[in-house]
């Protein structure tokens, strides 16, 4: 679909693709490895313009927008899933503040977010079922002009790396009036602190943590939109990041049935190669229909953000066709590679490389960004006409 | 669930038992180090339960099919790595008391009862599922066969004492030329390579050896020359519903951690919307099915009837429900799995869909079945309704 890019979202998506190559291809399996924070990997990132694609209108970069940076996840995907999550989540935080943050707070945080000197991410979820409900909820109440933080957000990507973050937050938490309102709260502000950071199965350089509010101050500065409108800014919020992060769930099932296509082509058994078996054909053929229908959803979801059009039951829709294909795609790629497939590290006798069980692990990472009772049917169904 | 008696339902309840004090605690970490879990076999020494398919006259428990794929749920249930340990241990001596005589046995069985462990060696980097296209060689010489060779992929094939290994003593004659035999650990010629690390059953040992001129004593043939192939096959086929065992073990442990998570995060007051009660439905209803099937398999087998079939749907069915339950909790309870001994759950099920026999092989020999059927007198369509 790429006749539908104009020429210089073409240039973007191949800068994406030779970084993705040329860059990650070579660190990722020792990224996956140390679980280290790439800083100096950020700063290419905004060297080449990537950082600041999902906010057009403060970027200088030709081709700059919602189209680009989805191109550009899933290209940077097929070689480090981790690092996009990473991009994927300050970029997150970068569409927000343009989309509702006041002039102030633009001029704050725009031009240092594009040029990576801050990274930024995004607290949403809490242990309880729902915001606002659980034993530990973040909680704000009022303080002169502004407000107060305590409580605790739990999995939030970029923890402890991340420079500021957009954090919701319940404000008079009684039964019959739950108010959401966010906030933009810098690191190292007093009684803010990020827990250890977490195990994760794969997107391991992607730091994750939960963070632990004790007496935040924020003042009226650092409120975000009005108190009212937050609710609807988280789910903008989940709704472009659930795009965005299943760029990167195509982006891996691409580099992963190229993978296992070129292997097919290369292992003998039966006299032939596995290649020339109609099952194995098969099996290709729905992991590359099943990742370009995906796709094709994602890209038409990305042209109505980039174009300011409602697009919230749309991206629900791609976020319920992704989570139920995500990780089908990888156990099918890696059944076609056997006993090579499940490698973590190549073994001696091998040549070649053999990063499907990293992509196994990375990609069901991409489909779990929001809270579990983030239903997106319900989104969905609500919308049929 | 297959009723039980009571020694097996004493036997499974021992298994779990053992399972909860000796497996369950230190799983997470074997997983995560991927080092062999060698405590167990010191810790498993008492049951001889590493003897349970050794025959009683050999000195082992002597457990009949259906107990056996009861323990191994169990095993299953607290790691499929450790587990399948047990399992391949067993692989290897099904294919000696297949066909294995008296002396063979005894040589084979010994280790076992002192909770040492077995290895099947059919792999080659050039025969994976085409198990007949190996290149290893047994040449006899005098009372002796010299073996050359490579293998790989062979589970505890680093920790065994004891190895049934398959090489052709006539390549010419292709999967007809092959024979197996009975290797002992520590015999020069034998080369170990290094432990593979991989995606799931991480502490599972898995290596790549290869053999070089390692002299065997001609009474260690087991069977006749040539008779490799049938005896791998034979083994297979009583093996592999054991891999659906460990896999049903593995799904059911998966949705009960999933319901005690739910029941964690849910208040107590509220419950699950129908969508969430359908989906954990649908994944016992999974689990209950392949557990049947399993138990019909090892029903047949001890009633002497033909279940090549059966045990093929077995292993394919349990271990695609393992794979689709896995995946299913991971959705559920997102970042919650994804930071959590889930990711084990999914790693681990992802590679019991591809040893001993891909599921693919599995469909192979259940299309065989099914297609050799003979045609039945269907009563003829009509067209139109009434």
């Amino acid at each position: 679909m790429t006749h539908t890019l104009t020429d210089a979202q073409k240039i973007l998506r191949q800068r994406g693709h030779d970084f993705a190559n040329e860059i990650l291809g070579p660190v990722a399996a020792e990224l996956d490895r140390g679980r280290v924070v790439p800083k100096a990997l950020i700063a290419r990132l905004a060297a080449q313009g990537f950082l600041g694609l999902a906010v057009p209108e403060q970027s200088d970069v030709a081709g700059a927008g919602f189209i680009s940076h989805i191109e550009v996840v899933q290209a940077l995907s097929r070689s480090c899933p981790a690092i996009a999550s990473i991009l994927n989540n300050h970029a997150l935080f970068a569409y927000a503040i343009a989309h509702w943050g006041s002039d102030v707070q633009k001029k704050q945080y725009l031009p240092a977010l594009i040029k990576g000197e801050k990274l930024g991410a995004i607290a949403i979820q809490e242990e309880g079922p729902t915001l606002g409900n659980g034993p530990d909820a973040l909680l704000a109440t009022r303080q002169g002009s502004g407000f107060t933080l305590n409580g605790t957000k739990t999995f939030v990507r970029n923890a402890g790396a991340a420079d500021t973050y957009l954090v919701f937050a319940t404000i008079r938490p009684d039964a019959d009036n739950i108010r959401l309102a966010a906030f933009i709260v810098d690191a190292g502000t007093s009684g803010l602190s990020v827990g250890p950071r977490l195990e994760t199965m794969g997107l391991r350089a992607c730091p994750v943590a939960h963070l632990s509010f004790k007496n935040v101050s924020v003042t009226e500065a650092g409120v975000m939109g009005t108190e009212n409108c937050a609710s609807g800014i988280a789910g903008q919020v989940l709704s472009v990041g659930a795009v965005a992060e299943a760029a990167q769930t195509v982006g891996i099932a691409k580099a992963a049935v190229s993978h296992a296509a070129e292997y097919a082509k290369h292992r003998v058994q039966f006299r032939h190669p596995i290649a020339s078996l109609q099952v194995i054909q098969t099996m290709l053929a729905e992991i590359v229909t099943d990742s370009h229908m995906a796709w094709l959803g994602i890209q038409h979801v990305a042209r109505l953000i980039e174009h300011d059009s409602p697009f919230e039951p749309e991206a629900a829709m791609v976020k319920l066709f992704v989570g139920r294909l995500g990780s089908k795609m990888l156990v099918d790629a890696i059944q076609i590679e056997g006993g090579m497939g499940i490698c973590e590290v190549v073994p001696k006798h091998i040549s070649g490389t053999l990063p499907l069980a990293r992509m196994f692990r990375d990609i069901a990472g991409t489909t779990l960004l929001d809270a579990p009772d983030d239903f997106p049917d319900k989104l969905i169904a609500a919308g049929i006409a | 669930m297959t009723p039980l008696n009571p020694d097996q339902l004493a036997i499974k309840q021992a298994a779990k038992d053992f399972v909860a004090k000796n497996i369950i605690p230190h799983a997470a970490e074997y997983d995560k180090s991927g080092e062999f879990h060698g405590y167990l076999l010191e810790a498993a020494q008492p049951s001889k339960i590493f003897a349970m398919a050794v025959p009683k006259e050999y000195g082992g428990l002597g457990y009949s099919p259906l107990t056996q794929a009861l323990v191994l749920e169990e095993w299953g249930y607290g790691c499929a790595a450790m587990g399948t340990t047990l399992s391949a241990s067993i692989l290897s001596m099904e294919a000696v008391l297949i066909a294995g005589n008296d002396d063979q046995k005894r040589l084979f069985f010994k280790p076992m009862l002192s909770a040492d462990i077995g290895a099947f060696a059919l792999t080659e980097p050039a025969a994976g599922s085409d198990a007949g296209a190996g290149v290893a060689t047994a040449v006899k010489s005098g009372h002796e066969y010299i073996l050359n060779g490579p293998k790989c992929w062979i589970t505890n094939g680093g920790k065994a004492a004891v190895y049934v290994v398959f090489a052709a003593t006539d390549p010419a004659k292709g999967v007809k030329g092959l024979s197996a035999f009975i290797v002992e650990r520590g015999l020069p010629g034998f080369i170990m390579g290094d432990e593979e690390d991989k995606l799931g059953l991480r502490s599972s040992n898995t290596v790549f050896f290869f053999m070089k001129d390692l002299h065997v004593p001609a009474s260690n043939l087991l069977g006749k020359e040539g008779d490799g192939m049938r005896i791998a096959m034979e083994t297979l086929d009583i093996a592999r519903p054991s891999i659906g065992a460990l896999a049903i073990g593995l799904a059911q442990r998966c949705l009960d951690e999933c319901v005690k998570h739910l029941h964690e995060r849910y208040p107590a007051t509220s419950y699950p919307g129908e969508t969430l009660q359908f989906d954990l439905a649908d994944m016992q209803i999974q689990i209950e099915a392949a557990r049947q099937a399993q138990h019909h398999t090892m029903v047949l087998r001890e009633a002497k009837l033909p279940f090549s079939m059966e045990s093929a749907v077995a292993k394919t069915l349990g271990t695609a429900v393992a794979m689709s339950v896995t995946t299913q909790a991971m959705r559920l309870m997102g970042s919650h799995a994804y930071t959590s001994e889930f990711g084990k759950f999914m790693r681990d099920a992802k590679v019991m869909q591809i040893y001993e026999g891909t599921n693919q092989i599995q469909r192979l020999v259940i299309a065989r079945s099914v297609l050799a059927r003979p045609k039945v007198a269907a009563p003829a369509m009509t067209a139109g309704a009434k």
